[in-house]
């Protein structure tokens, strides 16, 4: 139960000068579920375990409890973590692998069972407690590298893409179990994953990150809605928002043959900046498709995604090769090669500069993407 | 319409053309195997049936006449030899103290090998040099060189320490052969084990790290019983090795001084070869050959089961 | 949006220079021991190749010599001395033995791995069982044979013996191959038309190429170092490099300069190509049970 601090963190690559983490602050406080998400290469997993102490930082420093844990090597931090493929001991029955921090610690035997039937009962896996792990499942295995990790009470867990391993039916019920049992224990929480939908739904904050770098830290709903960069607002979010790169002349853009309306704010940004072009982005679910004859932006059927509740359009714009993807209610039987017209929601387009990436109109409000204080409850625009 | 469509229409019976065309599959198989297989059954086989053979017959080259038979005399012969048992004893010694040595030299040399440091790859290089010059000639350096009461390098060293020289060979003909075979098979025995340990998960080793488990924990705990499909298969194949030990006893101290370091290899060598007496060799050598295949039979079967092990084991 | 409040300082931290130092010096410590260790087990060798340079007078002292003025006189002693033939024994038998174990042993593999025969257990056991079993055992009626044939002291002796000494371990180490191809590329090329033949000289020869180099080396190394056969079964004219080492078993310490030209050149063709294939012996010594 501790609260977990990155300052200034950075990781060199051993034998070189790129760095794999750069600059890296974050503040956990007591009991959070952090999670750490972004594409392979973007330092997460690094990040995971230079908290856990199995990798050494090159700057900065890390503080678990309080206390500067620099120094103090991975045995002696009382954190657990979760592997992706999760390590268990090969040649030690399953009752032996979650008991073995207890035994490391002294824990006398009879304590050691005791705690270990309660784990084991906490995920159903006492009938496994005498097998070794090759026997078991993939699902079973998993389980018994979490057991390993909550019968320690450590002060943090640490968890590397726990998930993506099992199957996807697998990964959603033990999704959920995670963020129950972590609702219970109220361990604070540090999960990598790329998966972003496993980071919207587990994370009671997220951190983005892309390069080394934290792009955005936040909950959730912050990075949907007011994503900081055109990286996140590209990241986050399922299918992914349209993003597309347009001249701005006089204030204006134009998507094909259609003026586009992008927010004053925006505007006036940009003009601020001298910028030429506007990279501007709409989510799916704010593009509406209508009928040839209805107003909008010309486009043409490439592909009909239909997943039964909702659908999903992908047209290509006219005159252009971009293509946009718009949802649609229910079961759309629109076929390929069909004209339609694409309307977007003027209050829902997002405007990124096309040289930074940072996201316009958004310099009224304080920004600081060091982005360590958890957010608070209520989010103004 | 096909051959099977037509067979059936007519109601020809299929089941002699299909067992002619199983048995030719199954030749075509067999072919590429047959030469390896016939000239090993051929250089391997008949001669230790020959061995067999012979051993019934009294029989000496050096003596005039020609072989006659005496039946199982010769085994009598051979249980009542007390050189046989003192061969028995030192094949025994000499196998057992030099693996064992070799095989605790082995895993420290591993274990040091397993982590990064400077120039590691020449450290490795050097470590396994003993094992590839000349047998026959690595013995006779350390016959000379190394242990020579007055020239040789182990008394020059030992005399630092304020030791008197010793003449090795002379006093510790068995410790001579021992350590030339030890220092011989110590890197073999290194880089079994060395296979051992880099086979390690490395995400378990970092489990168990994070687990709170000291460096000694961790290898007691979790490298030690990873390692023992692997030290089971360097003792089992260094004994194998050790066990026909003939180019060191030959060139160090020619089974002597007397029987001292004479073991069954060497002892069957002398006999065809200085007593020239066929049947009493061939008869050593069936008995060697007997104890080494129950012995054999052991070590196999755990082979097997290491194999096999490594074949189901990770999913 | 969130807003910044000053509880992180915005300075940067000192580096932790405890750990960091204290993981050097211990690599340091651990590297040393390696060395230590290293030079140990190596002295005897670099001891030889040293002494081998040395005139005779150098070699021969007390307190050992390590400066000296280095000649090549012994080794043209041991070339005046007549090594030269025993050297080309050592190389016809070695090589010629082992392209005669990889043509036998080759399509044996591939027999009892790729399309295996139905007995391949009991055939690959048997295979092994001849390298268990002592090989002085059956010197005896190999020895009458080969005399009664009069193929004494002749070099097609030898390589027959090595042969067949080599055998058992060529067909483990090329099965050991073979069962490395995976399955999945055979599939692909037989979906892309190709015949057995084509299988095999497109698809499967350069995976196990390495394979059949590596297998060269340790039937190599072995025959080079062979020592039984060549002094039971040859005295002059096939006799290869150990038996030319025997005839310095009796120096009385005289010539050790000499010996240790002879044993440096008997040495070195075995030293430089077990360097080269570290990763290759164990798998050969250790018959492949060793991925």
């Amino acid at each position: 139960m501790a609260g977990i601090t990155y300052e200034h963190v950075s990781c060199r690559y051993p034998g070189s000068d790129t760095l794999s983490v750069e600059d890296l602050s974050l503040e956990i406080p007591d009991g959070e579920f952090m999670v750490l998400v972004g594409p392979s290469g973007s330092g997460k997993s690094t990040a995971l375990r230079l908290l856990a102490g199995l990798e050494q930082l090159s700057e900065g420093r890390i503080d678990i409890d309080g206390r500067d844990v620099s120094g103090v090597d991975a045995r002696d931090r009382d954190i657990a973590m979760v592997f992706q493929n999760y390590a268990l001991y090969p040649n030690k029955t399953v009752g032996e692998n979650i008991g073995f921090a207890l035994k490391m610690q002294g824990v006398d035997r009879a304590e050691r069972d005791k705690r270990v039937r309660e784990v084991a009962s906490m995920l159903a896996i006492e009938e496994f407690l005498g097998r070794k792990p090759r026997q078991l499942s993939g699902g079973q295995r998993q389980r018994v590298a979490m057991g390993r990790a909550i019968i320690r009470r450590p002060k943090a867990f640490l968890m590397d893409e726990p998930l993506s391993n099992l199957d996807a039916k697998l990964r959603v019920q033990t999704r959920v179990q995670i963020a129950e049992l972590q609702q219970r224990l109220a361990t604070t929480t540090v999960y990598v994953t790329h998966d972003q939908g496993e980071a919207m739904t587990l994370g009671s904050r997220v951190a983005v990150l892309k390069d080394g770098t934290l792009q955005q830290c936040a909950a959730p709903r912050e990075l949907y809605e007011n994503p900081v960069n055109a990286f996140v607002a590209g990241f986050i979010g399922l299918p992914q928002m349209n993003l597309i790169r347009l001249p701005l002349s006089d204030g204006r853009v134009r998507l094909s043959d259609e003026d586009l309306p992008l927010p004053a704010a925006v505007v006036r940004d940009a003009t601020q900046r001298g910028a030429k072009e506007v990279i501007v982005g709409v989510r799916p679910e704010h593009v509406t498709v209508g009928e040839s004859s209805s107003q909008g932006v010309a486009a043409e059927v490439v592909l009909v995604e239909s997943l039964g509740a909702d659908s999903y359009v992908h047209a290509s714009l006219a005159g252009t090769d971009a293509t946009f993807v718009a949802r649609t209610e229910g079961y759309d039987s629109r076929q390929r090669g069909s004209n339609v017209r694409l309307r977007v929601d003027p209050q829902r387009i997002y405007g990124f500069d096309a040289a930074t990436e940072e996201r316009l109109g958004v310099s009224e409000h304080q920004v600081d993407h060091d982005a360590s204080q958890p957010a608070p409850a209520s989010v103004s625009r | 319409m096909s051959a099977t469509a037509v067979a059936q229409r007519l109601k020809l019976p299929r089941a002699r053309g299909r067992d002619a065309h199983a048995r030719r599959e199954a030749w075509t198989r067999r072919l590429p195997l047959l030469p390896a297989l016939l000239f090993t059954i051929i250089v391997t086989q008949i001669p230790f049936l020959l061995t067999l053979f012979y051993s019934l017959f009294s029989w000496n080259l050096a003596k005039p006449g020609s072989p006659h038979w005496i039946g199982l005399q010769n085994y009598g012969a051979v249980f009542t030899d007390p050189v046989f048992f003192a061969a028995l004893l030192h094949t025994i010694e000499i196998t057992f103290i030099s693996v064992l040595i070799a095989t605790v030299f082995g895993l420290g040399l591993a274990v040091l090998l397993d982590r990064k440091f400077i120039g590691r790859g020449i450290v490795r290089t050097m470590l396994i040099s003993p094992f590839l010059v000349m047998p026959a000639a690595a013995a006779l350096l350390w016959k000379t060189t190394m242990l020579d009461p007055v020239y040789g390098i182990v008394n020059w060293v030992i005399g630092w320490f304020g030791i008197s020289p010793v003449a090795f060979v002379s006093v510790h003909p068995l410790g001579s052969v021992i350590a030339t075979v030890v220092w011989q098979w110590t890197p073999f025995e290194m880089l079994i084990l060395l296979a051992g340990l880099q086979s390690q998960d490395r995400g378990v080793l970092e489990a168990a790290r994070v687990d709170g488990a000291s460096a000694l924990a961790s290898f007691r705990e979790i490298t030690l019983p990873h390692l023992r499909s692997y030290l089971e298969l360097g003792v089992l194949l260094g004994a194998i090795y050790v066990v026909n030990t003939f180019d060191a006893i030959y060139m160090i101290t020619q089974g002597g001084p007397g029987t001292a370091t004479t073991n069954l290899p060497f002892y069957i060598y002398q006999r065809a070869f200085e007593g020239f007496d066929i049947g009493q060799a061939a008869a050593l050598g069936v008995v060697t050959v007997v104890g080494t295949i129950l012995v054999a039979t052991v070590a196999l079967r755990t082979m097997f089961s290491i194999f096999i092990q490594d074949n189901t084991a990770r999913a | 949006m969130a807003t910044v409040t000053g509880t992180i300082s915005h300075r940067r931290p000192r580096q932790p220079l405890g750990a960091a130092v204290r993981a050097r010096l211990g690599a340091i410590a651990w590297g040393s021991v390696a060395w230590l260790a290293a030079i140990i087990f190596f002295f005897p060798v670099f001891w030889m190749v040293l002494t081998s340079f040395k005139p005779e007078s150098a070699a021969y002292t007390s307190p050992p010599k390590f400066v000296f003025s280095p000649t090549l006189s012994q080794y043209k002693q041991v070339f005046d001395a007549g090594m030269g033939p025993f050297l080309a024994n050592s190389a016809i038998s070695t090589v010629i033995s082992v392209l005669l174990v990889l043509v036998l042993a080759t399509p044996a593999a591939y027999a009892l791995s790729m399309r295996p025969v139905e007995k391949w257990r009991d055939v690959l056991f048997f295979f092994i069982s001849t390298k268990m079993l002592p090989v002085v055992a059956a010197i005896v009626p190999i020895y009458l044979a080969v005399r009664d044939v009069g193929m004494l002291d002749s070099i097609p002796t030898l390589i027959v013996l090595y042969t067949a000494m080599n055998l058992p371990i060529a067909v483990w180490m090329m099965r050991s191959f073979f069962l490395e191809v995976p399955g999945e590329i055979l599939e692909a090329a037989r979906m892309d038309g190709a015949d057995l033949r084509h299988e095999l000289s497109e698809v499967v020869l350069p995976v196990v190429a390495p394979g059949l180099a590596a297998t060269a080396l340790i039937c190599a190394i072995f025959s080079w170092n062979e020592f039984f056969f060549a002094v039971t079964l040859t005295s002059i004219r096939a006799a290869t490099m150990p038996v030319f080492l025997v005839g310095f078993i009796s120096s009385e310490g005289l010539y050790w300069a000499k010996l240790a030209a002879a044993a440096t050149l008997a040495s070195v063709p075995v030293l430089i190509a077990g360097w080269i294939a570290q990763r290759q012996l164990v798998r050969g010594l250790s018959m492949g049970a060793i991925k």
